[in-house]
């Protein structure tokens, strides 16, 4: 008793800063609550367990490409139903809407003689407004997204078979637009990864820095409480499912670009691989959170899967049931996200200062001994770089 | 338990010895709290059915700026209604509402909150993986940026928390970035409360704020209630709990089968009074 109380001044005074194995104890706390901390993990293990099982040619700049060009179409729409989930709703149709949106795109270049500048925002317009159609069902009729998206999957589909009769659509791409859309860039890596990335940066910026964001994941957490705050809960529902459908054309239109065709069955799957690469990279099914990042990390492990597999030279049929395993795993972990917030508590010297600390420190008083100022003197430490 | 508004603390702390002596001898006095005449909000006979179901019949009521008026009555007597529509959630049959003398008719609860009226329904005041601040700040997020492009200002979102919460005297002990799930009933309310008072609203409506609570969590509360009263805004308590709406209340309406079975000023009526009126007309 006597010893902690001489040890608890200097302990203060002497080195606010907490000890190396605290840092690095909050550190990979932090780390393990991220929302990404299941993809990275899943990540890290299949790319050593590839290069094991193929060390010729997993770990390879072509393999990398490969794995990316999967990614990052498959990453573009993934993020859109990121942000979509974690508003609390689920989009069903992105695949139906790619292929319709492809469709349009071709259409507008093949028949329309437009240019691919005009005929490829024209086509990500119409997406959006696909994706207004599914919004505004869900809002005013206010039936769960999962069946709206269920019924217009099914309808656009069927539109996209009857109007490419069921046969691939090809049209001349000029090289230019193709180079833009998903030619090859430094290295060799497509420039779908550029758009990719690009994406999932401002996916990440609205949804941690923006008003929209916090509408967001309010949205998905306590509907209820946002539409009572002032939150316009319907608008941010269909801006929403535009801008996931409008993300699905965008998707659309590299491929597009990349095949210079359309099929009838263009995209078709595409939604919940969409749901499983969300879920991997650690958003809650239930919605009200998640993040982006791990949504890019989550489509990389989903192309790694793809391309290492093959070059493994194992069964067609492992990639599904490998995406399976993967993605039942990552649920079972990231489930229990929200419990582990709920217990987990900062380490020592890790709490941020409440408001007594603050007024003490906006007086500049460090009186020695007092509860305040010992909060104070920690949260001077440790609450500046938090909050920056 | 230490701050300044401990006082209050033994009146709004129901574990008291007997209902009597809590009620009669601490009592605060009722007159000297400013009181114009007019009231924040009055709703004159207002009426409302659901089908055939009838929820109000002719109810009037008001409250007053720095008062608080406690709305007592069994489940099904209509409470949840009456406040449902003052705070805009849907409107009256017939009656008319007033808010500082004007006639207002809300179409939507965004309505009622821009003139003011802050509703804090019982369950429904936080989201759950959100931090405190963004709680806090959640549908008036401060902003910063340059032209069209405009981000969070977390800073200021912060400050606005802490000021909210130093304002309403909760020691907050824990970080701001405290998500939701790691929030206790009582300081949820508190939150919802502090929310409510920074956001600058005259009237603050309160759903059961006390029923889900632990006896020291819900005399929390209602201190936060007293502190609201103080900084001047009308305040409307729904509660079932009659030793909670004698504690901080300064007017008392039950309402009983959809209408207004009685009034009473604080100082007009004791706990077993009340119980035994309440008993009798429900």
């Amino acid at each position: 008793m006597a010893e902690s109380k001489n040890l608890a001044p200097t302990e203060i005074s002497g080195s606010a800063r907490p000890g190396r194995r605290a840092v690095y104890g909050e550190a990979a706390r932090k780390l393990l609550l991220r929302p990404e901390a299941t993809s990275v993990a899943a990540l890290l293990i299949l790319f050593a367990v590839f290069s094991l099982l193929s060390p010729d040619l997993f770990p390879t700049q072509q393999t990398y490409i490969s794995v990316m060009a999967v990614a990052a179409e498959l990453g573009i729409v993934s993020i859109g139903v990121t942000l979509l989930m974690i508003g609390g709703h689920f989009d069903l149709s992105v695949g139906a809407v790619l292929g319709l949106t492809s469709y349009v795109a071709i259409e507008l270049m093949r028949d329309a003689h437009l240019w691919p500048i005009v005929a490829a925002p024209a086509a990500i317009a119409v997406g959006a407004a696909l994706g207004a159609v599914n919004g505004a069902l869900v809002v005013r009729f206010r039936i769960h997204s999962f069946v709206v998206t269920l019924g217009t999957m099914l309808i656009w589909r069927g539109v996209v078979i009857a109007l490419t009769g069921g046969f691939p659509i090809m049209v001349s791409i000029p090289p230019l637009f193709r180079d833009v859309m998903s030619g090859p860039l430094l290295f060799g890596f497509r420039l779908s990864m550029v758009w990719f990335f690009a994406v999932g940066v401002l996916g990440t910026f609205v949804l941690t820095r923006t008003r929209f964001g916090n509408w967001i994941q309010a949205r998905g957490q306590n509907e209820q409480a946002a539409r009572n705050l002032g939150v316009p809960v319907d608008a941010v529902t269909i801006v929403l499912f535009m801008i996931t459908s409008a993300l699905g054309a965008l998707a659309g239109v590299i491929q597009v670009a990349r095949f210079a065709s359309v099929d009838a069955l263009r995209g078709e799957g595409m939604e919940l691989q969409a749901v499983a690469v969300t879920v991997i990279g650690g958003t809650l099914l239930s919605g009200g959170y998640g993040s982006a990042i791990g949504t890019m990390l989550g489509a990389v492990t989903f192309g790694a899967i793809q391309v290492g597999l093959v070059l493994a030279g194992a069964p067609g049929h492992f990639f599904r049931t490998l995406t399976g395993l993967i993605v039942v795993a990552a649920v079972i972990l990231n489930t229990s996200v929200a419990r582990r917030m709920a217990r987990s508590r900062p380490l020592g010297g890790f709490r941020r200062g409440n408001a007594e600390t603050d007024a003490a420190l906006a007086q500049g008083s460090t009186i020695v001994g007092s509860e305040a100022a010992k909060r104070g003197a920690l949260a001077a430490e440790t609450g500046s770089e938090s909050l920056g | 338990m230490t701050d300044a508004a401990g006082s209050h603390t033994e009146q709004s702390a129901p574990a008291g010895r007997n209902g009597q002596r809590n009620a009669r001898e601490p009592r605060r006095p009722i007159e000297p709290i400013p009181h114009d005449g007019r009231p924040v909000i009055e709703a004159i006979n207002i009426s409302k059915a659901f089908g055939a179901t009838t929820a109000l019949v002719d109810v009037s009521l008001r409250a007053y700026a720095g008062r608080v008026l406690a709305l007592l009555g069994d489940n099904g007597a209509g409470k949840s209604t009456l406040i449902k529509i003052l705070s805009g959630v849907f409107p009256p049959d017939q009656g008319d509402l007033r808010f500082c003398g004007k006639p207002v008719r809300f179409a939507n609860p965004a309505e009622a909150r821009q003139l003011g009226i802050a509703t804090v329904f019982q369950d429904l005041a936080v989201c759950e993986l959100l931090s405190v601040t963004r709680n806090v700040v959640l549908g008036r997020e401060p902003m910063k940026g340059v032209g069209p492009f405009k981000w969070l200002d977390m800073k200021r979102a912060d400050e606005m928390a802490r000021s909210a919460l130093l304002q309403l005297g909760v020691r907050w002990e824990r970080g701001l970035d405290e998500r939701g799930v790691n929030i206790s009933g009582g300081e949820r309310q508190s939150l919802a409360i502090a929310r409510a008072m920074f956001f600058g609203s005259t009237l603050l409506i309160l759903d059961e704020p006390t029923s889900a609570l632990a006896v020291r969590q819900a005399g929390k509360v209602l201190e936060h209630i007293l502190a609201a009263r103080d900084q001047g805004q009308a305040v409307i308590l729904i509660t079932h709990n009659f030793r909670h709406a004698l504690s901080v209340a300064d007017d008392l309406t039950v309402l009983a089968q959809g209408k207004v079975a009685a009034h009473f000023r604080r100082d007009e009526i004791e706990h077993d009074e009340l119980t035994d009126l309440v008993a009798r007309i429900s």
